[in-house]
């Protein structure tokens, strides 16, 4: 499979002895490659964008099958679409659907272009309003199915590419591009369908690397032009939450769907409309959830982020949404109070033992997190630790030393804050 | 045309079971002459699939003693009254071995080297259980999920965290049980039981144990430390091998049949010459040759031949093949996301879970393998159960009351029906391959639930005899013409 083009998710290419029929066949394809880039940067300096766009078209085809990373060719092919192959539309393209958008368009506008970091250069809402949907009356039915099929089909083309070439690109950047142009150019429920095909491909590609976080990128983006308006779309924050359940059941380690779990949280419990009563049991049950599986694997950096994330919510709910917002300064006390304690009890299977390396990171991960969460109870409480709390500490921290004593100079700084030192 | 007896064959071959299927696919490159017959009118021999029709044809040849054999015997097919809805009879395909395989097994890698593979479609083996008789006189049997992987340990809701804790501890020992500390821990325990030693050196509870007991699908459920842990370091290490979720496969349309079909068809591309309902009446030492009489007249004249041995005629174990007319929901869940489907699932009743009406309590393992209509093995809307235990007096009716006891586990309402049941008992082959002259007998299927990679050692040591001192890799081929070509994208 040496030969085909794209990147091979970045692996360099060992070099290894050719034939002399080897070598002539790969000179071969070099002629073949270069007379064809040729002839497409010849036809487009010679008669700029409206070269006959069709035979252009199907040059570049060839070209980005054999090599996806050249942008420019992408580049050629989006102006012949535009500049021919796609339907005219009319300069006075005004959004001509406000009746169905209309309550809608008050929320605030979809995050999709700020959130769109991975997908930057070639993002297509450079309209004012992102609700425009076919482009008012003046395009027939003929042209709106021409249209659908082209899109689709470039859609098809890019699929095998990406199969090829995951981690490429211009790929992914041309589909967004495709994609946007369904949303101005097809009916809503037309657009709507190729942008829910689009999340079905971030899920599979989610599912052959599951923690790939260009992926999640990705599908947040596509999760977000779904919820859009222009897409007449509504909330998907109770699906991509249970998503998040699935992926973590398919791996504990999955960082990035606990991440993607944490910042639902918000939203998901104001969709429910969540009393108190109700927002006390989420939490309990987050952390009965996130408990069980530490206890099982305590060395997982994943899940001791969650708890992380979980913990913050009580230790610091100023000035950010919290999933408790009712609970007194004694409710969080006493709950952090009882984390610590079961932290504490975590360190119970590891006594008496000997340890190897897989424990020793356990362990350390137990005692940072006891360290952290204890002098974050003190702050909470606007006191210093007491002595019995001091005493704790600083056998934490001495076994932290022997454990980890790359991290020597933090310790210190640590002993330092809790008023350990000299 | 050349008649049979003109030609001094390489090698003669009895029997296409998979044995010696696998080793006319070894020698399908080799240019050699070779003949292989098989006295049944089918290809498959023990490890054939049969319609129901083929199943009781051969039921019947079983009880005529003019063609018994000693591998199988007392055999019965049932069609329960009442019951409804059995297909014609080509709808199905039973299969004589359906046993599973791990996705380490060396028949694997064996087939992808041969280029074999790509004419068997596999499924993923689900979820393994364990049976749990019924608690009460008024309550139902249920069945338990076997956690092997940490994410099922962790989201388990029903193992105390004591129990979780070593459990992981054990599967990290088993993942590293080859390295030198840790043989160190295991040697003194080698011997002895695996439930000694999860017993002892892992505080492992008799519940749990139980579990991992199951997951080695030992046949007598005494399977010793060494043994175990070897088939839990596959199993551990198959997980998620070829595709999330699932850490052995099946062939779809009879399992193991699949695959010596296959295996033959090589052979034949290769010029090998098939003959079935042909077998060997009497046979003599010429010199160097051989001379084998075939059944059907002719004499041929051959370097070497490989069968199989007779069967000792010892007890080996006892089978259960039950059509149900139901999907058994619940069964064949892809547990993960983006796992595929599966299309089989693993039940173990561990010893003592079952008895007789008579009281006693069953001292062997029941192993139960349910195949979906994914199997091609039954039309769509029905499953076929495989029942196998360690053939006793008992045997019979343990397997029937495990039948019965997974159906009321399953509280599907209305219970689900058997359409058809086949039953029957399959003998210990001879434990080894055995040399007389020219003549090389491979020992007997093996009677496991799950595929052993020693079947395959004898196949090997055949094509040593057949092709005596050779250069070339055992297995390996390169793909005939015409089957891949990648200059296309460049047209």
């Amino acid at each position: 499979m040496a030969e085909h083009g794209g990147s091979h998710g970045g692996i360099a290419r060992t070099s290894r002895e050719r034939t002399a029929s080897e070598r002539q066949a790969d000179l071969d394809r070099i002629a073949r490659y270069r007379a064809l880039e040729d002839e497409i940067r010849t036809r487009v300096a010679a008669s700029g964008d409206s070269a006959a766009a069709v035979d252009l078209f199907h040059l570049t085809s060839k070209l980005l099958r054999l090599n996806p990373e050249y942008y420019t060719i992408w580049n050629v092919r989006r102006r012949s679409l535009t500049s021919g192959l796609l339907s005219r539309r009319s300069a006075a393209c005004s959004p001509s659907r406000a009746s169905l958008s209309g309550s809608r368009t008050a929320t605030t506008t979809p995050p999709s272009a700020s959130s769109s970091s991975t997908s930057s250069t070639a993002t297509p809402h450079d309209q004012p309003s992102p609700t425009a949907g076919r482009s008012g009356t003046l395009v027939d039915d003929n042209d709106g199915k021409k249209d659908a099929e082209l899109l689709e089909g470039e859609l098809r083309f890019t699929f095998p590419l990406l199969l090829e070439s995951p981690k490429c690109y211009w790929l992914w950047n041309y589909r967004l591009w495709i994609l946007g142009q369904a949303i101005e150019r097809l009916p809503t429920a037309a657009a709507r369908r190729m942008w829910e095909d689009e999340l079905g491909l971030a899920s599979k590609m989610l599912t052959k690397d599951q923690r790939n976080f260009h992926a999640w990128g990705y599908r947040r983006h596509v999760v977000n032009q779904l919820e859009s308006p222009a897409l007449g779309g509504s909330s998907m924050v109770e699906a991509e939450f249970a998503y998040t359940d699935r992926m973590t059941r398919a791996n504990l380690s999955n960082f990035s769907a606990w991440h993607r779990r944490s910042k639902l949280i918000p939203r998901l419990l104001d969709e429910r409309g969540a009393d108190d009563l109700t927002r006390k049991s989420f939490l309990d049950q987050e952390l009965g959830t996130v408990n069980q599986l530490l206890s099982v694997d305590p060395k997982d950096q994943s899940l001791w982020y969650y708890h992380q994330f979980l913990m913050l919510n009580l230790l610091s709910p100023v000035g950010r949404p919290t999933i408790t917002p009712a609970f007194s300064l004694e409710d969080r006390l006493s709950y952090i109070m009882r984390e610590i304690e079961g932290i504490k009890d975590l360190l119970e299977s590891y006594e008496d033992e000997e340890l190897d390396d897989d424990d020793r990171d356990a362990v350390k991960q137990i005692y940072k997190a006891l360290l952290d969460y204890t002098l974050a109870l003190c702050q909470l409480e606007g006191r210093q630790p007491d002595g019995q709390e001091r005493e704790l500490v600083a056998g934490w921290l001495r076994e932290l030393r022997v454990l980890d004593p790359m991290r020597d100079g933090r310790w210190t700084d640590l002993e330092r804050d809790y008023g350990l030192r000299g | 045309m050349e008649s049979l007896s003109d030609t001094l064959w390489d090698v003669v071959i009895c029997g296409t079971g998979l044995q010696q299927s696998l080793l006319a696919l070894s020698l399908s490159r080799s240019g050699k002459n070779i003949l292989h017959i098989d006295p049944n009118e089918y290809y498959g021999g023990p490890d054939a699939a049969f319609s129901l029709q083929e199943a009781e044809a051969w039921v019947d040849r079983l009880a005529d003693p003019s063609t018994a054999n000693r591998g199988f015997r007392s055999a019965s097919v049932t069609r329960p009254e009442g019951s409804t809805g059995l297909s014609f009879p080509r709808a199905y395909s039973i299969a004589l071995s359906p046993q599973l395989i791990h996705s380490r097994s060396k028949l694997l890698s064996q087939l992808v080297s041969s280029r074999a593979y790509r004419q068997v479609e596999f499924l993923a083996v689900g979820s393994f259980f364990v049976f749990n008789p019924a608690p009460g006189p008024d309550q139902k049997p249920s069945l338990a999920r076997i956690p092997s992987t940490r994410e099922d340990i962790g989201f388990d809701t029903t193992i105390p965290l004591k129990g979780k804790r070593s459990l992981m501890k054990f599967l990290k020992f088993v993942q590293d049980y080859q390295s030198e500390a840790s043989t160190e821990i295991w040697k003194p325990y080698a011997d002895s039981p695996l439930t000694d030693f999860l017993q002892k050196h892992f505080k492992i509870d008799a519940q749990l144990q139980t579990y991992i007991i199951a997951l080695t699908l030992s046949l007598d459920g005494k399977i010793t430390t060494q043994d175990g842990l070897a088939i839990l370091f596959r199993h551990l290490t198959s997980m998620g091998l070829f595709g999330l979720g699932f850490a052995a496969v099946y062939p779809k349309w009879g399992g193991i049949s699949e695959i010596a079909q296959v295996a033959c068809r090589a052979g034949a591309v290769g010029g090998a010459v098939y003959m079935l309902g042909t077998g060997i009446k009497t046979h003599e030492s010429m010199g160097d040759e051989l001379q084998l009489h075939l059944s059907n007249g002719e004499t041929v004249k051959a370097k070497k031949l490989v069968r199989s041995s007779d069967s000792v005629g010892e007890p080996g174990i006892s089978r259960l093949v039950a059509i149900v007319g139901s999907t058994l929901n619940g069964q064949f869940e892809a547990l993960v996301e983006g796992a595929p489907q599966p299309a089989v699932s693993v039940i173990a009743f561990p010893s003592g879970s079952l008895h007789t009406s008579a009281g006693k309590v069953s001292e062997y393992p029941v192993h139960m393998t349910a195949h979906s209509s994914d199997t091609g093995e039954c039309p769509v809307g029905q499953s076929i159960l495989y029942l196998t235990t360690v053939a006793t007096a008992n045997s019979k009716e343990l397997l029937k009351n495990a039948l019965d006891a997974f159906l009321e586990a399953m509280d599907e309402d209305p219970r689900p029906q058997t359409l058809f049941e086949l039953y029957y008992e399959q003998t210990k082959g001879a434990g080894e391959s055995t040399k007389d002259g020219a003549i090389f007998n491979l020992p007997g299927p093996s009677l496991s639930p799950c595929f052993d990679d020693a079947v395959l050692d004898p196949v090997q040591e055949a094509w040593k005899e057949v092709l005596g001192e050779v250069d070339t890799e055992y297995m390996t081929f390169t793909d005939r013409e015409g089957v891949t070509d990648e200059d296309e994208m460049y047209d």
